[in-house]
């Protein structure tokens, strides 16, 4: 009993002592960069890199919201990043401590929620677009080109019950939109209420609504629609070709267009360690160090450097790595303000109990 | 030489002479009372003014005074007292809790009673085999679930071999309402029989002999003796289930079909996406509101059958 | 005892193979060859190699253990302490508090204990972490505990009043024993509680402060091997024998009377 005792004061204690060495915390999400560039970057700037992880950006934005400290670098998609720059809890980045920045592909530079880079420096990039079965889509004879296998009865009385969209009301929203022409950032409400009317009626065919467990599904063949991001569906169809499966997972980029998630690394107002973190993100931004990552997930690259170390399966995926006429045809979520949110809110909550 | 009729009383539960024994009484309430008040009165007072804030721009909560002005409102509340969809949700909710406390009942009964005639020596691990599966994660033994509940699963074909000579077409569990049920029914097994066992160890088995003397048989022993005498315990268990089956979300968006949303999905939908802590707030409030109702209601139809029995 | 009729054996093993397939799922697809958790392959060891060298894991569920344990003792403590005042006081104002935490929505739980941390400036780690857990695990265990207490034959306390025996002396020495089931209950729903909680511990974990279940949430996005089933098994197997070895140290307090 007085051994746990001790246990609790020694970390109550330690807790704080321990910060005091080296320690750089980055809270990221998971599997989000390779462990072989972790240790590589440890021994290079001789500190400890901490990682905590978060899912879902929406659970970033309520963690700092409620005011969580400690924190020294966030890697937020396009959006959540628009939102913490203006709650103003980014430092403002000192591009002169980071002289790697010029690999980065100008096409990601200077996006709309952070004009000049002054707060992020991008990071990693998917595409959500639809992954499916190529058997059983060939069997049925549909070619999946466009949104319309997920939204259009007629497609999807062939496939009922075995098409899974995402848990997401902005990237559901944003696919209906994109189906029907309109932005994804769109306000006006009555085009609003047009997506989600579409969504209702296509409801009834679709399995479920499922951010996670998509990649299992298609895997084994229980799915054959999916709903999902770019990377994800990279890996189900290595996962497929691994469990030996006669067919394999296509990613399909729906010709309306479809959402570019970028994300960048920002350095926190109340980082602890701002120099160790202008170190990691400078060390991040050489070529070989970016390309891990996407050799590990099959993510997208911003960093033009990196390019030449990227595995030659990974980098002539479309999917993966878009030709320019696609890229044009990819938007950015932005953050909305609060009468934005609620309304499209309530419209989810229409969508997901009626 | 200590009052002998106050201290009967103190057991019984009344006491003559309160002021004898308030210090001894508040000792034992004053430690869970303090912590409670601290860890949990006080940030919950926090989130009950959260409800009358104005969300932030931004996320979290606008500030409490502005330009010098007090920055209240009640317009969460009238928005969700207003809006019938909400209503509907909190009925599912209670709709699915309830069936699955009473599952549970079903499943955990004979469970706790089969552990608690066991001989003494094997008693302590019986129960700790009832509560070692739910030291694993909870994700992988719900995803363990999505693999006997999924399409291509024994469970699912040996059904579908059922219903085919029926005429009816074949069904997937997975994604469905059933589902939920079953997953939730798992995730609080353990809460109902746990209880019920507690209750159930300590009957005196000379009553049921007494019984049977008396030419019970076994079914009438179990319903006039041991299930009344049982009913604290069912009650416990049945609080254990109901009020925590009424605000889970992790179920219903792993196992749920797209019909499938309960008012746990809608409070961690206003929280993270929607950003909206006030209405996040008042909805959770109304959802606590119903648990201490219903669980208030259980205890008040409870309290008489207890002081009947020995 | 005696004649504990067939039906009863039936109903009971069934609910424990309800309890047991999925676990059994769990433990056998530890060794599938398999990254995703959805068929079997063929067997493999490499999941456990992994899990060896994987010392986020490791730390995580060491950190998860100790928070338990910790979490589950204080909790059983407090929470034997209000169902006893909440079955002697019959005041209204405790069994509220103690009920409220168990209704109250995990988010909402989670969101105002950081704001209150961090209103008070109190540093977010394991404890912060571990005060938040007591504090929704005290309603399990006096709620169990208060409902053995009722219709418990009181003579026996009586007695060893009559006897001379001072308050404290009759709890330890005729209560205590007679409600221990119902602590030990308690205990175990608390740690089971403590041991797999992510929402409220998302809240509240510092910055470096990873327990399991947020290891494993947050690999739900890219795919949660069998490395988790490995782990979660490995931790299953070391609690048992913890708890049994505990039993085996203290005969005489755990074993229920």
């Amino acid at each position: 009993m007085s051994r746990i005792l001790l246990f609790v004061l020694s970390l109550a204690i330690a807790g704080p002592g321990l910060a005091a060495s080296d320690v750089l915390h980055l809270y990221n999400w998971n599997n989000y960069i390779a462990p072989e560039t972790v240790k590589r970057f440890e021994a290079s700037c001789k500190c400890e890199l901490k990682q905590t992880y978060y899912s879902d950006n929406e659970e970033l934005l309520a963690k700092l919201a409620a005011g969580a400290k400690g924190y020294d670098i966030v890697v937020p998609t396009g959006n959540a990043l628009e939102s913490l720059i203006k709650q103003k809890k980014l430092m403002q980045i000192d591009k002169s401590k980071i002289p790697n920045l010029k690999n980065v592909n100008a096409a990601y530079l200077n996006t709309a929620f952070d004009p000049n880079n002054q707060y992020s420096v991008p990071y990693a990039y998917t595409i959500t677009m639809l992954g499916y079965n190529d058997e059983k889509m060939k069997e049925l004879g549909i070619t999946v080109d466009s949104w319309a296998v997920i939204f259009d009865p007629k497609i999807l009385e062939k496939i009922k019950g075995k098409v899974t969209v995402l848990d997401s009301a902005g990237e559901l929203m944003a696919a209906a939109l994109k189906y029907l022409g309109y932005s994804i950032n769109e306000t006006d409400e009555k085009k609003l209420r047009e997506a989600a009317d579409l969504i209702k009626k296509a409801k009834p065919y679709w399995a479920a609504f499922n951010a996670s467990s998509y990649i299992k599904e298609l895997t084994v063949g229980n799915i054959w629609v999916a709903h999902g991001y770019s990377n994800d569906i990279f890996q189900a169809n290595l996962d497929a070709i691994a469990a030996g499966r006669k067919f394999r997972i296509l990613h399909a980029l729906p010709k309306e267009g479809a959402v570019l998630a970028l994300d960048s690394m920002a350095i926190l107002q109340s980082a602890p360690r701002p120099d160790l973190a202008y170190k990691f993100i400078d060390f991040m931004l050489d070529g070989k160090n970016s390309a891990e990552l996407s050799n590990l997930i099959g993510s997208g690259n911003p960093n033009s450097d990196a390019m030449q170390h990227i595995k030659a399966d990974v980098r002539s995926n479309k999917a993966v790595f878009p030709d320019a006429a696609t890229l044009a045809k990819l938007e950015q979520q932005k953050d909305f303000g609060a009468k934005d949110r609620r309304f499209r809110s309530r419209l989810w909550t229409e969508i997901k109990v009626r | 030489m200590p009052d002998t009729s106050s201290r009967v009383d103190e057991v019984r539960g009344r006491s003559l002479t309160g002021r004898a024994h308030w210090p001894r009484q508040w000792l034992v309430s004053a430690p869970p009372l303090a912590y409670l008040l601290v860890f949990f009165a006080i940030p919950a007072m926090i989130m009950v003014i959260a409800s009358f804030r104005h969300p932030g721009e931004f996320g979290g909560l606008a500030p409490i005074v502005e330009d010098g002005r007090l920055n209240l409102t009640v317009e969460a509340y009238e928005r969700f007292a207003t809006d019938p969809i909400y209503w509907q949700v909190f009925a599912k909710s209670v709709v699915f809790a309830g069936i699955t406390t009473l599952a549970c009942l079903l499943l955990g009964y004979p469970l706790a009673l089969l552990i608690s005639r066991s001989p003494r020596r094997y008693r302590d691990i019986l129960m700790l085999l009832v509560i070692l599966p739910f030291w694993s994660n909870f994700l992988i033994r719900v995803y363990a679930w999505m693999i006997i509940l999924g399409p291509q699963s024994a469970f699912t074909r040996a059904i579908n071999a059922v219903i085919a000579p029926i005429g009816l077409d074949p069904v997937t569990p997975l994604f469905s309402s059933f589902a939920v049920v079953v997953g939730l029914v798992y995730v609080h097994l353990p809460f109902m029989v746990l209880p019920l066992y507690a209750n159930l160890e300590k009957h005196d088995p000379a009553l049921l002999d007494a019984a049977q003397d008396l030419g019970a048989d076994a079914w009438r022993r179990f319903w006039r003796v041991t299930f009344p005498l049982s009913m604290p315990g069912v009650w416990a268990g049945a609080a254990l289930v109901f009020i925590p089956a009424l605000g889970i979300f992790a179920i219903p968006d792993i196992l749920g079909g797209t019909e499938d949303t309960l008012i746990g999905n809608l409070i961690k939908q206003q929280f993270l996406e929607t950003r909206d802590w006030p209405f996040g707030s008042v909805l959770s409030l109304v959802l606590t509101a119903i648990a201490l109702a219903l669980a208030g209601l259980a205890a008040l139809i409870a309290r008489p059958r207890r002081r009947t029995t020995v | 005892m005696k004649r504990t009729s067939w039906t009863l054996y039936a109903a009971a093993m069934v609910a424990y193979l309800f309890l047991y397939v999925p676990l059994a799922i769990v433990v056998v697809y530890s060794f599938n060859d398999s990254r995703l958790n959805a068929e079997w392959v063929g067997f493999t060891l490499d999941w456990y190699r992994l899990l060896f060298r994987n010392d986020e894991m490791i730390e995580a569920a060491m950190n998860s253990l100790i928070i338990a344990t910790v979490a589950s003792l204080v909790s059983t403590v407090l929470g034997t302490m209000a169902g006893f005042a909440m079955h002697r006081r019959r005041s209204r104002v405790l069994p509220i508090l103690v009920l409220a935490p168990i209704a109250i929505p995990e988010i909402l739980m989670g969101v105002s204990l950081l704001i209150f941390f961090v209103l008070l400036n109190f540093t977010l780690g394991m404890l912060s972490v571990t005060l938040a857990h007591v504090a929704f695990c005290i309603g399990f265990v006096a709620i169990v505990v208060r409902s053995r207490l009722a219709g418990m034959d009181e003579s026996l306390t009586e007695a060893a009043r009559d006897c001379g025996a001072t308050p404290a002396q009759a709890f330890r020495l005729i209560t205590l024993p007679l409600i221990m089931p119902a602590v030990i209950a308690g205990a175990l729903m608390a740690f089971t509680l403590s041991i797999d909680d992510f929402v409220i511990t998302f809240f509240t974990a510092g910055a470096g402060t990873q327990t399991l279940p947020l290891q494993i949430y947050s690999m739900i996005k890219i795919s949660v091997t069998p490395e988790v089933n490995a782990v979660s098994t490995l931790l299953m197997l070391l609690t048992l024998v913890l708890i049994i070895a505990a039993s085996r140290l203290a005969p005489g307090a755990l074993r229920s009377s």
